[in-house]
């Protein structure tokens, strides 16, 4: 635990929050009624509330990114601990406290959990259920049933797409006859599931945010994909460790024999969301999260059980076989605690991908906007992305100029800009802010927006610089984000 | 003292006495420093045109607007006819430029009656009623904003009841510049300015423009001919009307294009004291005064954005009343003046918040800050006599933050005030729900733990993991 800790808040508010984080953290402390912030921050965007409910009652003492990240972190450590409970009651003391040791050192979880993202509560919530579904398989009692259902529930509250899990859940019932299950109880946990999920149209209904919610759902199914289909299969496996996957591969081939329907659970667990997800147009990195721990019981089952008996005898003639054991979980460690290690550092690269962090410079440009920007003036970026970042910090309202003027073609939860020109000349635009991260993906509104700095007399106010290294090896300041002041 | 040391000082007794000083400019006083009295280093003072305060504020909440059952007579002389027309709300409907010269004004007074409005315009063949429009908050949010936040004159008249010639010399000179208020045929000559006291002192000015063409000046300037429109050019910009402001290279200099204006406020190198003009922007009727607001919201954003802002006054107001109906009888404190009021808003970190300031005010009232602020002695009898815009100043507070205005009355779109109780409720229950449904299942399962560790199928299965 105290390796999980460490790797989760070692440099924590080092950098400011990234675009999601500063969306949710706005609508958190719009629902904490923060004077400012609120009237930024929509209270219902896309998501379920559960985890900004949450954020909203630290909020309520004074907003801030660490307190925020805080919370993220607890979360993530309680997910280490239930993914102990889990290893434990699967495959016994010692697996548990390997499964606990990979999920504490997998980069994609450290990674994840140390970001205000709704996806560390999706998956503390998710393995949850998963540690109560386990405990029916393993004593057929209904009332683990119904806590499944409830976990299920509230895994839906996190993040409403942690809902696939429920075709996990069935999946695994359905192939799995050993289980004595009756209908009425699976009946009764999907009534106890949808009763949980209750908080969220009611929210929407009673509190105002119905055509938000609507307006979501349909651009989310009519969006274009937003990343190639490869974009799984080139990041997540890094993430997750190839040492973690291949050890759960290798132990689900090894200890075949030995196998019950613990694997079958764990590898339901697994192939839904890469199979829902990989499908799904929209990809985001940390979106396959809720497999992380399945995979970590499943390599921590193996380590437990390594070597496995067909290659015992010719090692023995090397090592002793607690030796190599030590020594195979020793290499499994490092070569997960190198790579979180190097990614919990910040970018030296200027650029970024979604969900990995935060952004450098962000959270600076943002407060330099909140100390040195008039109030009430406005800003345009290249995308809605680095706007949420400036809106949260600078306190001022941002617009994105890659946020489409058609609806169907925007996030509803984006205003966008219908005529940057007209707007500056009218005097309702003031800044421009450039910035490499986003200008890396989309080159065209980059270079929209620089048009219209140039035009309109744009004038640097402000730069934020990261030091990169360059491929000779020396350390430069390279501009990040950069301030114009235009003006008609 | 030889022969030649004293050649030297009859040259330069000299070349002194020839140094273009603003006719009755006044010597520096010895112990003068160019460092203002108040936190106030910058003044910016903008001249529009047109519009009267009753055109432009007669409704606006708290200030002394329309009084209630105004109707005016249509024809004031004929006691017979009782017909009247109330003021009424302009909207979008198209207007015309309304005469505005001194004998209009005159009949529109009528001796103290302000009964004339519709009158005086009828004998010029306009429609007189147009007289008795007025704009509100629907197309002047900007400035009705600006009121609510900062300063609104509304007792600030028009220096002469003439027109803008005479009442932009005020503006400058604190004089009519010429017996019959119009601009001489030889210019102004030896007419003070502020400027030439500024001069004198080392104090820095500029005379803003907005799209200056240095070409337009008395000199060249033959009404109807060549530069059309463009003329007024020199009407609004006294200094053209100056052999000393067109010949001297030094004081030509400052009277720029308004693009330096924003130049200047980046640079940091904003004078302590500017004019400005407009051009396409004056508001002047027919033009749009939407065009106007969003014109003086560049400026004072622009301001805003300047590490001048802090210590800054930045005020408009109109040269004269464009015709339109006002109904406070303007006190006659000379045979120029006053004209009817004006509308004047006031913006600066030491700005009065939502302030009315009804002090008697003018044209000269801005020379009169200038003055009291940087121990300038007063021009003339008008500017010495006349009341200054500081009385809507309070340095007493911190200087106030930069805040944009909103060019809308209404205030921007914001999200839905979601009733959030609702949001804590339901989540608060859901989760206390699922605490408690795990933890009675989980203290209730050590049967199920007893069960576990009976069970022959769960004991071997445990066997095997």
């Amino acid at each position: 635990m105290s390796a999980a800790l460490g790797l989760r808040v070692w440099g924590l508010s080092r950098v400011g929050y990234n675009t999601d984080e500063a969306v949710y953290a706005g609508q958190a402390a719009a629902i904490a009624s923060d004077p400012t912030l609120k009237e930024i921050f929509p209270v219902f965007r896309a998501h379920p509330l559960l985890f900004q409910f949450m954020l909203a009652l630290v909020f309520h003492f004074g907003v801030s990114d660490l307190a925020g990240r805080l919370v993220a972190v607890l979360i993530g450590l309680a997910t280490v601990f239930v993914v102990y409970l889990l290893g434990k009651l699967l495959y016994g003391e010692k697996a548990g406290m390997l499964a606990a040791l990979i999920l504490a050192l997998m980069p994609y979880h450290v990674v994840v959990t140390r970001q205000v993202l709704l996806d560390g509560p999706l998956v503390f919530c998710s393995t949850l259920t998963l540690y109560m579904l386990a405990r029916f398989a393993l004593t057929e009692r209904p009332a683990w049933l119904y806590s499944a259902g409830v976990g299920m529930g509230l895994t839906f509250l996190a993040k409403e797409t942690g809902i696939i899990l429920m075709g996990a859940i069935y999946a695994f019932l359905a192939l799995s006859r050993e289980i004595r299950i009756r209908i009425l109880d699976i009946a009764l946990a999907t009534i106890l599931t949808f009763l949980m999920i209750v908080p969220f149209p009611a929210s929407l209904l009673l509190a105002g945010g119905t055509r938000s919610g609507k307006q979501y759902l349909v651009w989310q199914l009519f969006r274009r994909p937003n990343h190639t289909w490869d974009f799984y299969p080139t990041t997540v496996p890094v993430a997750i460790g190839f040492l973690v996957i291949a050890a759960a591969l290798l132990g689900l081939w090894f200890l075949r024999r030995q196998g019950t329907w613990r694997e079958r659970l764990l590898v339901c667990w697994i192939l839904v969301p890469v199979a829902f997800f990989q499908l799904w147009p929209t990809k985001g990195f940390q979106y396959l999260l809720p497999a992380a721990p399945a995979f970590a019981v499943l390599a921590g089952r193996a380590l437990a059980h390594w070597p496995p008996t067909q290659v015992i005898p010719p090692l023995n003639r090397y090592l002793s076989i607690a030796s190599f054991n030590k020594l195979v979980t020793g290499i499994v460690a490092i070569s997960l605690l190198i790579p979180s290690w190097r990614a919990i550092q910040p970018s030296t690269t200027g650029s970024y991908v979604a969900g990995t962090g935060g952004v450098p410079g962000g959270r600076e440009a943002g407060e330099w906007v909140r100390e040195n920007i008039p109030q009430g003036a406005k800003l345009i970026t290249i995308g809605p992305s680095m706007a949420n970042i400036l809106q949260f910090y600078g306190h001022r309202k941002a617009y994105g100029l890659s946020v489409s003027p058609n609806p169907l073609r925007r996030n509803p939860s984006y205003e966008p800009v219908f005529n940057p020109d007209l707007q500056i000349r009218t005097g309702d635009l003031h800044y421009i802010v450039w910035d490499s991260f986003s200008a890396e993906r989309s080159a065209f509104f980059s270079e929209g927006l620089l048009k219209i700095a140039e035009k309109y007399n744009g004038r640097v106010v402000h730069v934020e610089s990261v030091m990169v290294k360059l491929e000779d090896g020396t350390t430069v300041a390279k501009p990040v984000i950069v301030i114009y002041e235009v003006r008609p | 003292m030889t022969r030649l040391r004293r050649l030297g000082c009859v040259l330069g007794v000299l070349v002194v006495g020839s140094w273009p000083t603003g006719g009755g400019a006044h010597a520096q006083a010895p112990n003068q420093t160019s460092e203002p009295n108040t936190p106030i280093k910058h003044f910016i003072v903008l001249m529009q045109e047109n519009h009267s305060f009753d055109n432009y504020f007669g409704t606006y909440p708290g200030a002394d607007g329309i009084p209630p059952g105004t109707c005016m007579p249509v024809d004031p002389f004929d006691a017979k006819n009782t017909t009247c027309m109330e003021p009424f709300h302009i909207g979008d409907y198209p207007i015309e430029d309304l005469d505005h010269s001194e004998s209009t004004s005159n009949l529109q007074y009528n001796n103290g009656r302000m009964d004339g409005f519709i009158y005086a315009l009828n004998q010029r063949n306009q429609d007189g009623v147009s007289a008795m429009g007025y704009y509100d908050d629907h197309e002047l949010g900007y400035y009705w904003n600006i009121a609510d936040e900062y300063v609104l004159f509304d007792r600030f008249f028009s220096s002469a009841s003439g027109g803008s010639a005479i009442n932009h010399m005020y503006w400058v000179a604190g004089a009519p510049g010429s017996e019959s208020g119009r601009v001489p045929p030889g210019g102004y000559g030896d007419v003070p300015t502020i400027f030439d006291r500024l001069e004198e002192r080392g104090i820095s000015w500029k005379f803003y423009i907005e799209n200056y063409d240095p070409a337009i000046t008395f000199r060249t300037v033959v009404p109807g001919e060549d530069f059309g429109n463009r003329a007024s050019q020199i009407v609004w910009v006294p200094l053209l009307n100056y052999d000393r402001y067109l010949d001297d290279p030094n004081l030509f200099s400052k009277i720029v294009n308004l693009n330096e204006y924003f130049e200047d406020l980046e640079n940091g190198t904003l004078p302590a004291v500017s004019y400005m003009v407009p051009s396409g922007a004056s508001e002047h009727p027919p033009g749009s005064i939407r065009a106007g607001e969003r014109f003086v919201k560049t400026l004072i954003q622009a301001l805003m954005r300047s590490d001048a802002w802090s210590s800054s006054v930045f005020m408009w107001t109109y040269d004269d009343w464009g015709g339109w109906y006002d109904h406070v009888p303007p006190p006659q404190v000379d045979k120029y003046g006053y004209g009817f009021r004006v509308p004047a808003l006031m913006v600066s970190p030491y700005a009065r918040r939502g302030y009315i300031d009804s002090t008697e005010l003018d044209f000269t009232s801005p020379l009169k800050f200038i003055e009291e602020n940087w121990d300038i002695e007063p021009l003339a009898e008008r500017d010495a006599r006349a009341n200054s815009i500081a009385s809507g100043l309070d340095f007493s507070q911190p200087p106030r933050e930069p805040f944009f205005i909103s060019f809308s009355r209404e205030p921007d779109k914001l999200p839905a005030e979601p009733r959030r109780g609702v949001i804590y409720i339901a989540y608060g229950a859901a989760i206390v729900f699922a605490v408690l449904m795990i933890a009675i299942v989980s203290i209730t399962d050590k049967n199920g733990s007893d069960q576990r560790t009976t069970d022959p199928k769960l004991r071997k299965e445990d066997a095997i993991s």
